[in-house]
């Protein structure tokens, strides 16, 4: 029983990392068109941000809180610079942000020397319930996650942004024609996604430690949830993010965590093959 | 442009072809650069072991067999408009494949072994073609690259896993190739070897592209709803080109093992497939020289630059490809070959099929 309960959060703790990390691709892809590479790297420069402000003496949350804001003014750069000419040609898109990605890895692979450098967890020690003991940092990830999950639903669902935002995806000419600026929509959406990126990438750091291809090992498996959940809603990337997270940490309690791993993604492009408009076909953001 | 950046688009063509009447009269009457570039080319190459050194011809026919692999993506891309992030996934497995006759049976005759890969490759290809491009629904640009992607990712994982394969460490000392009893290692003679396989697999896909295939293809590229419309099954076209790439994928993995003297699991991964990727857009998809020059530039440049800056070489890679990409969507070679040339005209005359066009 008690194992059970500690699987059980072992899951739920990885599982909202996963959602976590898909969270802004899922925006990205759903609300733009734009499947972006680049945003693993996103996830790896939130997590080097977070290192640098460790490395210099300041506090780890002080880092926590930095990495978003520095990655999403990144994002909003790049979107206006790079990403901003490929909406006509997604699949350009697609070489493109992977361009931008491998410039990203490379570079703080260089920063880094391509060692892998740990960052203390800011919370540490166990919360203990009863007799069962839970790393503290692990909830306090699979907190943070659920409150980023629903401020970011609000923003979309309720504010007179989400709703432009939501005007822009639905119908852009007659947007524009109302008056709103959909190229800053975009710009904004992107730095919000990218945003996101920062913000995991910081808060796993701990977890993970830091090394170059930390964003490669997001990005696959990113991909395959958003896929899974469905392209266009802001529900479908969450629940595929759920799904897989849930697989992949609970695959390795019965086999090799290697087969684990390949077998997640093969069953979830097996399903992709035969549902492909996802779990969630619907479009927008339900309220 | 960002008016149609919403939801998910039928993919645009990356390559548009010429469609006015006086661009194309513009270039109809110009002399021909492209076999003058193929000669060229085919001259220096025939030529470069007799003025470069050693070891440099040594890099040379590691480049050539990268030009083998690049010519594989850029049939799948440039031609079919299928985007393979796991090109790499039929170069692994058929350098895996060889390796394994090497140690395990001791098989090492250019005659068993590279017909031995190209089939690995194109069994390969054709079961992974057979799963992601055919089915009642067709699949999305996205759907195939990120299958292909995960197929190459899952083969790394599970060669890196295997003891049999060797791990992480690959499969190490590979006997050299064998013509007959004559031992083949490196230097001019497998070069020489290499250039022509490479030549010969060119000219069959130059032939294979500029037949009626070629030109069902490339209207698949630029429309495949008009294509299929037309009563071509759009799938089955995309099956076979898809197969035909990791034939010579396979081809290309085969050399590479016994070059190299050893297999390790990078050759399967994402890595190596994003790196082909990189060859074929830079050079320029869609015309199988640019493949061609794209690996010789990028593997030339590494080679140059990553003595004395390896740091940041991957970064100087990153930012130029960035660059082909917004400035130079058709790649490098575009700077020289002019649209009406790039795409190829097929039958009879130009007029004639502007005619039938719809």
């Amino acid at each position: 029983m008690d194992t059970l309960v500690i699987a059980m959060f072992e899951i739920l703790s990885f599982g909202a990392i996963v959602v976590l990390v898909v969270l802004g691709l899922g925006i990205i892809a759903s609300m733009m068109g734009i499947f972006n590479f680049a945003q693993g790297e996103f996830v790896l420069l939130g997590a080097y941000v977070t290192y640098l402000v460790h490395s210099v003496g300041l506090p780890v949350p002080l880092g926590m809180l930095a990495a978003p804001v520095v990655v999403g003014s990144l994002g909003f750069v790049v979107e206006k610079l790079v990403v901003r000419r490929f909406y006509a040609a997604p699949i350009v898109a697609m070489l493109g942000t992977y361009a931008l990605g491998l410039i990203i890895r490379e570079a703080v692979r260089g920063l880094t020397g391509g060692l892998y450098l740990s960052v203390p967890e800011p919370i540490s020690g166990s919360i203990t319930i009863g007799s069962l003991h839970f790393a503290a940092w692990r909830g306090v990830i699979v907190i943070i996650t659920l409150l980023v999950m629903a401020a970011s639903h609000a923003l979309l669902a309720y504010t007179s942004f989400g709703l432009r935002v939501r005007a822009s995806l639905e119908n852009p000419s007659l947007a524009r024609a109302s008056g709103i600026s959909t190229g800053m929509i975009y710009s904004v959406t992107f730095a919000f996604g990218a945003a996101l990126a920062g913000l995991a990438g910081a808060l796993i750091v701990p977890v993970f430690s830091l090394f170059a291809d930390l964003g490669i090992r997001f990005l696959i498996q990113g991909f395959v949830a958003v896929m899974v959940g469905g392209v266009g809603s802001f529900a479908g990337p969450v629940a595929g993010a759920s799904v897989i997270g849930t697989f992949s940490a609970w695959l390795p309690w019965l086999m090799s965590p290697v087969i684990a791993d390949v077998l997640v993604f093969v069953l979830a492009i097996i399903f992709i093959k035969f549902r492909p408009q996802g779990l969630i076909s619907g479009r927008g953001v339900n309220r | 442009m960002s008016s149609t950046g919403t939801g998910i688009q039928p993919p645009p063509p990356v390559i548009e072809a010429a469609r006015s009447p006086v661009t194309a009269f513009a270039f109809a009457g110009r002399t021909k650069v492209l076999p003058i570039l193929e000669l060229a080319l085919l001259i220096a190459a025939s030529i470069a072991p007799l003025v470069l050194r050693d070891y440099i011809t040594v890099y040379a026919t590691r480049v050539l067999i990268l030009c083998l692999f690049a010519l594989s993506f850029d049939l799948v891309w440039g031609y079919a408009g299928i985007l393979s992030l796991g090109q790499s996934l039929f170069f692994g497995m058929a350098g895996y494949g060889v390796a394994l006759l090497s140690r395990d049976f001791g098989v090492g005759s250019i005659f068993a072994v590279l017909p031995a890969g190209t089939l690995i490759g194109f069994v390969a290809a054709l079961l992974l073609a057979g799963f992601l491009l055919l089915g009642r629904h067709p699949s999305s640009v996205v759907f195939v690259s990120l299958g292909t992607m995960t197929g190459a990712y899952a083969a790394d994982r599970l060669a890196r896993g295997s003891h049999y394969l060797g791990g992480q460490n690959g499969i190490p000392s590979i006997q050299p190739m064998t013509i007959g009893s004559h031992e083949l290692s490196e230097g001019p003679g497998f070069y020489y070897l290499v250039l022509t396989i490479l030549v010969l697999i060119y000219l069959l896909s130059r032939f294979l592209l500029r037949s009626q295939f070629g030109l069902a293809l490339a209207g698949l590229r630029e429309n495949e709803q008009r294509i299929a419309f037309f009563g071509y099954k759009v799938q089955h076209l995309k099956a076979i080109i898809f197969a035909i790439s990791g034939a010579i994928a396979g081809t290309a993995g085969s050399l590479y093992a016994f070059h190299e003297g050893f297999v390790w699991t990078n050759m399967l991964g994402v890595v190596m497939s994003t790196q082909v990727v990189l060859y074929v857009l830079f050079g320029g998809s869609g015309t199988l020289i640019g493949a061609v020059i794209g690996t010789a530039i990028v593997e030339g440049l590494s080679f140059w630059l990553s003595d004395n800056y390896r740091d940041i070489w991957p970064i100087i890679l990153g930012v130029l490809l960035l660059l082909v990409i917004l400035f130079r969507p058709l790649g490098l070679i575009s700077l020289v070959l002019g649209e009406r040339e790039r795409v190829g005209h097929f039958g009879p005359s130009l007029k004639e099929k502007r005619n039938a066009a719809p």
